[in-house]
């Protein structure tokens, strides 16, 4: 699974981090972090998926 | 999913809830039919929260909204500018008909018999009797509306915001950002108020008045006319004022788009009333987004949450709870902390939980910018929190409801 923002897009509104906590992260310069890696359990893989298509601003892409 | 390619499931709605079931049932490998009524806008579902924000502001253009599309395995068939007109629920049959936003006519229709029906229609923004149809008048909710505002922008108008929810309060700072003149009109004492609570009204008060927007408190409007066939509107108030704007933006709230269910049996009382699983009375029919009412069994209360995050949840929930029932398992209870954000100014307002009924603030300060982060009680217990620019603290509480929650049953019941 790679996971990559658009920073130019990405407004750090917290709906991914909201779905998925393990996964993403946001100071409070509104600055979204991902984890470098990604952990391998399906419920979380699943959960990343949902941030994907949840982004307001569409700023997240996946590759499986 | 064996044995499922013979079944045909109708998804109504085509915005982020019908979304989301759709791909939801891809996603656990449905192999029959789905029929997507995707309702009268016509236009492949996008992102509603950046109308208010992005698009406005002229950072995005629609095609930059759009939700992605996706390739299926299961057999699709979208019906736009189509919408549900009527359920038979005996008969486990929609009628689709065809119309478009404008209104148009809805004469001939199909009837759709289906296996299970999701409901996701969501809500359409409330525009009172004779506010309607004025030149230079709009509420928000579409992309048609947003595109209506956005063609007026260029000749500067005078601006005047009516309501000061979360939309008003969004739309005025926005036309704002943008460099217009605009009157806020707060029909309560202070601004998103009625979400927030005193500490963040406030601030959000004084957030729009620095940033030079005209507010009327505890005003509300009681007539709106046009002056000539291109405006401007003229709005007159309760307390005897009257101004005049080129554009009068409606922030007014929005009621469930459910009407079409009305002689179904099923329960209208609040949107589309569901149990905790997101099931109707009927076992084969579900609810999913802004038109859903469910009980939230943290929170021992039946609940509707209008935010884009409860949206996607639910309707992944829903085919979760549809798909336990076609295993005979018992369907979970959909028992997500309620979640959304704001953008003003360049500021982020974050709330998480269930605030209504809260007996107790904490008021303290947090994030980067010092803000107010306000922590809500009932009964001692933290219910629900906000905060600016205070990511992490938000999703801290967020964390905790949910898991003070869900060790003790009805944990934050009144
Ligand atoms: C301007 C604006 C800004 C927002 N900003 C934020 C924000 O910052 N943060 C946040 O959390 N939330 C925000 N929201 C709320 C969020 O957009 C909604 O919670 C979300 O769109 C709900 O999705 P939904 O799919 O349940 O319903 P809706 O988005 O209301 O969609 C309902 C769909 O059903 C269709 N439909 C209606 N009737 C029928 C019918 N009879 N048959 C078939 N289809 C039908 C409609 O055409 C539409 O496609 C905002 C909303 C608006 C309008
Ligand atoms: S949901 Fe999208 S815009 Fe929001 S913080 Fe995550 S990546 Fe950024």
């Amino acid at each position: 699974m790679k996971l990559t923002v658009d920073r130019n897009l990405c407004d750090g509104n917290g709906v991914c981090m909201g779905i998925a906590p393990e996964v993403f992260d946001i100071d409070d310069d509104l600055t979204l972090h991902i984890v470098d890696e990604i952990p391998d359990d399906p419920a979380i893989h699943a959960q990343v998926r949902q941030s994907v298509t949840s982004c307001p601003v569409l700023a997240l892409t996946l590759e499986e | 999913m064996a044995g499922n390619t013979s079944k045909t499931i109708v998804v109504a709605g085509g915005s982020l809830a019908g979304h989301t079931v759709v791909a939801e049932l891809d996603r656990r490998g449905f192999t029959g039919e789905v029929v997507w009524v995707r309702g009268p806008e016509g236009v492949a579902p996008y992102s509603r929260p950046a109308l208010s924000k992005e698009l406005i502001q002229g950072k995005v253009t629609p095609d930059g909204i759009r939700l992605p599309a996706q390739e299926y395995g299961l057999r699709l068939r979208i019906a736009d500018r189509a919408v549900c007109a009527r359920l038979d629920p005996d008969a486990d049959r929609v009628l689709v008909t065809r119309e478009t936003e404008a209104g148009g006519e809805s004469s001939d229709g199909e009837w759709i018999p289906f296996d299970a029906l999701f409901v996701c229609t969501g809500m359409r923004a409330r525009v009172p009797q004779g506010f309607a149809g004025l030149p230079g008048v709009h509420c928000l909710r579409t992309l048609a509306d947003a595109e209506r505002i956005k063609e007026r922008l260029a000749g500067r108008p005078r601006t005047v915001v009516v309501g000061a929810g979360l939309i008003g309060s969004e739309m005025a700072a926005s036309l704002r950002s943008c460099g217009l003149p605009v009157e806020l009109v707060v029909q309560g004492r202070l601004p998103m108020e009625p979400v927030f609570g005193a500490e963040l009204g406030r601030f959000c008060l004084d957030r729009h008045r620095a940033h030079g927007v005209t507010t009327r408190l505890l005003t509300t409007v009681t007539g709106l006319s046009a002056d000539g066939p291109d405006g401007p509107a003229v709005l007159t108030f309760d307390d005897g004022g009257e101004t005049t704007a080129d554009l009068v933006v409606l922030g007014l709230g929005a009621v469930t788009a459910c009407d079409w269910l009305d002689g179904s049996g099923l329960d209208l009382s609040d949107g589309l009333g569901c149990d905790e699983a997101l099931r109707t009375a009927r076992p084969n029919i579900f609810a999913a987004g802004d038109v859903a009412n469910w009980r939230h069994p943290l929170f021992g209360r039946r609940m509707r949450v209008e935010h884009w995050s409860n949206a996607s949840a639910q309707a992944r929930h829903a085919v979760e709870s549809w798909q336990a029932g076609q295993q005979g398992r018992e369907p979970p209870a959909f028992a997500d902390v309620p979640y959304f954000w704001s953008d003003q100014y360049g500021l982020k307002y974050q709330m998480v939980g269930h605030a209504r009924d809260h007996d107790e603030v904490h008021v303290e300060t947090a994030g980067a910018g010092g803000h107010p982060f306000v922590t809500y009680f009932r009964k001692g217990r933290v219910v629900a929190a906000a905060g600016v620019n205070a990511p992490r603290a938000v999703m801290r509480m967020k964390a905790r409801i949910q898991s003070e929650g869900m060790t003790t049953e009805g944990a934050y019941a009144t």
